[in-house]
């Protein structure tokens, strides 16, 4: 019971790791391809532990992404939820996909992502974006199993430093 | 999917409240959004909360400047000497125009006395710098380091040593966002320098191209001409460099030329911006009212003493790097 109370931490640590990620600088052609990691480590901690990354959660991490990045207020709320909605809703297939197929799976919903983003800009009534506009899914998908090792090793490591 | 997973029990009652929250905080966001964008409530809260977001600003920040102070420990004392006559250099070569410029603005102020035009405006600089953060891509914000707490306020330009920038959009207490002007939002006044011509410059969501979709087709536009603020509107000051015009389509049939201008600012790379405070007014020439214009070049009356010059200068101390 301890165990599952103590991830919570762990969960809100990658979150912010996550955060800060979305507002490094980086150099131009990196940041066209720069990946959602707040998507992306939502995805890996709603198929990995049960009940917790609830749309609440999500919610509220998107309001303070939006803050954090000036976007419109509302729209990372708005893509997280319906990110963590998606993973919630298939859990239970995607938890026991192979590897491949569960990348895949993770290219649809960031795809998804990005439809809404564009229905998003195209009803500010901005230009619609160039090509580079798909970069980031596909760069998320070819990250996402390292992700997946990486957070699993971390959340391991975090594990066994508890119940010691 | 609600009506669907009523009549099958237990296990879909939980998908069914999951599809509800779903909506309930799609509808919130789409809300927020919206408000957002149509500028009610919403972005006076924003600006609230927004100023508890600063330290993670700070903290992204931090290890970047630690490098680039790093960098600037170890670079050679050659490299420094280098440089160091590449800005004396520099520095001799814009003296001599601001030679030239002295009379000229001596020349500038008869003749509009000669016009009874208006007064012109002394300006004052303040250095800022950016903060290196990247916002959304989408939006052409960036941040600066000053605040209201150093005098910053709404509407104010920022330029940098080659052109116009943005303007402030959001003052917070330490920092501020800049609309740049190549914001697809953003539209900026502005006049061919050659031949006076005025038009308006908008951004195009690029930060190296600006269109000037109302320019007439037979105007005399050539390709190289400067681009400068009019000065109207009241945001900008006029007379700052802005863009070079690169592309001129001259389409027949079509009223308009397209022109197309590349920025001089360095919109994606700059890192030391200047924010031009405007509201230092130069006395107006003594005799302004009088009914005959030919009357105040009389001859006492044209050398004033200069007071805008220690306004002008842009003050050093207020830069970070200096005060080492």
């Amino acid at each position: 019971m301890n165990a599952r109370r103590d991830r919570y931490p762990i969960i809100l640590a990658s979150l912010a790791v996550a955060a800060l990620l979305a507002i490094l600088p980086l150099p131009n052609w990196l940041q066209v391809a720069w990946p959602y990691w707040m998507a992306l480590t939502l995805i890996y901690w709603c198929l990995e532990t049960q009940g917790r990354i609830t749309l609440g959660l999500g919610f509220t991490v998107g309001i303070f992404l939006d803050l954090l990045t000036g976007s419109l207020l509302g729209l990372h709320a708005l893509s997280l939820v319906i990110v963590i909605y998606l993973v919630n809703r298939f859990r239970a297939r995607l938890r026991f996909f192979p590897p491949w197929q569960q990348a895949l799976s993770v290219f649809a919903i960031l795809m998804n992502d990005r439809i809404i983003l564009l229905w998003v800009i195209s009803l500010r009534g901005d230009p619609l974006p160039s090509l580079d506009f798909w970069l980031p899914p596909l760069v998320g998908t070819l990250v996402w199993p390292w992700l997946f090792v990486m957070l699993d090793r971390f959340r391991g490591g975090m594990r066994l430093r508890a119940t010691r | 999917m609600v009506s669907g997973s009523f009549g099958t029990g237990a296990r879909f009652s939980g998908q069914a409240a999951q599809t509800a929250r779903l909506m309930l905080y799609g509808l919130i966001a789409i809300v927020l959004m919206a408000m957002d964008h149509r500028g009610q409530y919403v972005p006076r809260v924003r600006n609230a909360v927004e100023n508890a977001v600063e330290p993670v600003y700070h903290l992204v920040e931090w290890p970047i400047r630690a490098a680039g102070n790093l960098a600037e420990q170890f670079r050679s004392r050659q490299d420094l000497r280098h440089e160091n006559e590449d800005l004396r250099r520099q520095l001799l070569a814009q003296q001599a125009d601001l030679q030239r410029l002295d009379t000229l603005r001596e020349e500038n102020r008869r003749l509009r006395a000669l016009f009874e035009g208006a007064d012109s405006l002394a300006f004052e600089y303040r250095f800022a710098e950016l903060l290196r953060v990247e916002l959304d891509p989408f939006s052409h914000l960036v941040l600066i380091d000053r605040g209201s707490d150093d005098g910053v306020t709404v509407g104010q330009a920022v330029i940098d040593g080659a052109g116009v920038m943005g303007q402030v959009e959001d003052v917070h207490l330490h920092f501020a966002s800049v609309r740049l002007i190549s914001d697809p939002n953003h539209a900026l006044p502005v006049q061919i320098n050659r031949t006076g011509l005025r038009t308006v410059a908008f951004g195009l969501g690029e930060t190296d191209r600006l269109v000037l979709p109302n320019v007439p087709r037979e105007a005399d536009v050539r390709i190289g001409d400067l681009v400068v603020t009019s000065g109207l509107g009241d945001r900008f000051p006029g007379g700052y460099p802005v863009a070079k015009v690169t592309t001129i389509d001259r389409e027949p049939g079509q009223t308009f030329a397209r022109v197309e201008a590349a920025p001089l600012a360095a919109l994606d790379r700059g890192r030391e911006v200047l924010l031009i405070h405007s509201n230092v007014r130069e006395p107006a020439a003594p005799e302004r009212a009088d009914d005959d214009p030919q009357t105040t070049i009389a001859p006492g009356e044209e050398t004033q003493p200069s007071e805008p010059d220690e306004a002008r200068a842009a003050r050093p101390e207020d830069s970070p790097e200096t005060s080492q």
